[in-house]
């Protein structure tokens, strides 16, 4: 798989603020390649500059063999965006932002008209058609921007965010729809701050945190390799912190207080659980490890603001 | 500045959306105008006499056009780009597209000053059916033309106030302490002979007065050479305020 994305020391300044500072990556041509990251990380930024809507501030940033600039309309062509806000048309009707958004990229009318009619059967708002956008869900709205995007047929989908507010079943849908056109062919970017939908859908991820990545890689073997396998959360007083980590220390591979409770990460609770038992402490939770604690270890379990 | 052919689609999107404000906005077009007409016209011009010959009115007529095309593209370029631009996050969908930032902002204004050509345009029908008619075929088509340089004037400088605007309320400002004076000082009501001098040379400095003159001498087809003068501070003017406006809001659209 060639590359489609690279990009060498980006970075991205807001006057003194910095958004991004100086990543790296490459995103392989037909891969799903996921941000994650808290609030403020530098994501969007990040894929902003990528979709060519927010210029680069220094280093070196190259879509399809092209350098990514503001005024790369050959790149734009190519790009199809699910934005984070809802920016649809609310003018129009479902079927006119469609028509009106193909113009923008040259599609002849009878065309257009095909791929909406494909498209609308694709996000199920066939019946939707001539409904003024105002008259939709949320979900229904999401869906129209995943139409939306894809009505230049683009190599490169940018998903910021895409299932922001919808409830399990229309974010299920909107999953599968990704999932199918990954299957395509197409190589698709995601922001996300859900650890499932990066699950779902990324073959790879890079962890952002205030402009900088902390770390890259395939989602389930980041968690093996930062956690382990399993988590067990024990809720017991602070004082007896000392006592329990001397007697657990030998099953897990690190642990970590944070407010109430106490995190062991281990290969395989099952011991630990049966020492736990043994030292009479019962208010305690075993899970498998997931993305959310690799998150949660790199960005820190306090509040983001 | 990146400009294609794509402004036309920005226009389209207008012209599709309009279609569900056609009435509404007909109404307040034709309403206005024929406000000035009778109140100004009817009203105050049976006090006025004879205007160089003719009746008040066709002194008025041709103020109260331009005026009208003024009001409707600026108006256009501060309330309906700020929704589009604020509140419907319209220009970011459209720069994610082939559609450049450049595009988007001219497509507005072209749409503008269609607006405003409307307006003028209704503004128009009214005056001849109370009888007032420009003096040819030929003077209502190069109405038309300078309807259209008036709105575009128009509403690159509005689009340069919304470039920098924080909400609606700024809007204000420019309205009530550059649209309104103007509409009273460039000569749309009344001659401006009899201001004094300071006052004729402020009201030089404004464009509706150039407008205004263009538009009285193309009304009457009684042409004198000071148009050329006035023709040229329109489109010159017109220029500058579209370098501005585009690269303003371009500045405004991305960071």
């Amino acid at each position: 798989m060639g590359i489609i994305i690279a990009a060498e020391d980006l970075t991205k300044k807001y006057g003194e603020f910095t958004a991004v500072a100086g990543i790296s990556f490459e995103i392989r041509e037909g891969e799903c390649f996921g941000f994650l990251g808290p609030n403020g990380a530098g994501k969007t930024t990040t894929v902003k500059m990528i979709h060519c809507v927010s210029p680069v501030t220094s280093g070196t940033l190259t879509v399809d063999g092209r350098p990514a600039h503001i005024d790369n309309r050959a790149l734009k062509k190519i790009t199809g965006i699910i934005p984070q806000e809802i920016a649809l048309d609310p003018d129009l009707t479902v079927y006119e932002n469609l028509i009106i958004f193909s113009k923008f990229f040259d599609i002849p009318r009878h065309e257009a008209r095909r791929r909406i009619a494909e498209l609308l059967k694709f996000v199920e708002l066939e019946a939707r058609r001539n409904s003024k956008i105002d008259a939709l869900s949320t979900g229904m709205k999401r869906r129209l921007l995943v139409a939306r995007a894809l009505l230049n047929r683009p190599r490169l989908i940018v998903a910021d965010e895409p299932t922001t507010g919808l409830d399990p079943q229309a974010r299920h849908l909107i999953w599968q729809r990704l999932r199918e056109l990954k299957n395509q062919g197409s190589t698709l970017i995601l922001t996300t701050q859900y650890m499932e939908e990066a699950y779902q859908l990324c073959d790879r991820i890079v962890v952002m945190h205030q402009g900088k990545i902390l770390k890259e890689g395939v989602p389930s073997r980041l968690v093996e390799a930062e956690i382990g396998r399993e988590v067990v959360e024990i809720r017991i007083p602070r004082e007896e912190d000392e006592a329990v980590i001397r007697q657990l220390s030998g099953f897990s591979c690190g642990h970590e207080r944070v407010g109430d409770t106490l995190y062991f990460y281990c290969r395989d609770g099952h011991d630990m659980m049966k020492k736990l038992t043994e030292l009479d402490v019962h208010d305690y939770l075993t899970r498998p490890a997931s993305l959310e604690d690799v998150f949660l270890k790199l960005t820190g379990r306090s509040l983001i603001e | 500045m990146n400009l294609s052919y794509r402004i036309y689609y920005v226009f389209l999107r207008n012209l599709v959306s309009y279609k569900r404000f056609v009435v509404s906005t007909f109404l307040v077009s034709l309403v206005e105008p024929l406000f000035y007409l009778i109140t100004f016209g009817i009203g105050m011009g049976a006090y006025m006499g004879m205007f160089g010959g003719k009746p008040y009115l066709y002194f008025l007529v041709p103020g109260v056009l331009v005026s009208s095309v003024m009001m409707s593209s600026s108006f256009e370029c501060m309330y309906g780009t700020f929704v589009k631009l604020v509140h419907e996050k319209l220009y970011d969908s459209l720069i994610a597209t082939p559609v450049s930032a450049e595009d988007a902002v001219a497509g507005d204004i072209a749409w503008a000053s269609f607006r405003g050509l409307v307006s003028g345009v209704l503004m128009m029908i009214v005056a001849i059916l109370m009888g007032i008619l420009p003096v040819s075929i030929l003077s209502v088509f190069l109405l038309f033309v300078l309807m259209i340089f008036v709105g575009v004037l128009f509403a690159s400088l509005a689009m340069i106030v919304t470039s920098v605007a924080p909400s609606f309320d700024f809007f204000n400002y420019y309205t009530e302490l550059i649209i309104t004076p103007m509409l009273f000082f460039s000569g749309v009501f009344f001659p401006l002979d009899r201001f004094p001098s300071w006052m004729k040379t402020l009201s030089r400095f404004m464009p509706l007065t150039h407008a205004v003159n263009i538009s009285r001498a193309v009304f009457s087809g009684e042409y004198d050479p000071s148009l050329v003068a006035s023709f040229a501070v329109i489109i010159g003017l017109e220029a500058v305020a579209f370098y501005i406006a585009v690269t303003a809001m371009k500045k405004r659209l991305i960071k």
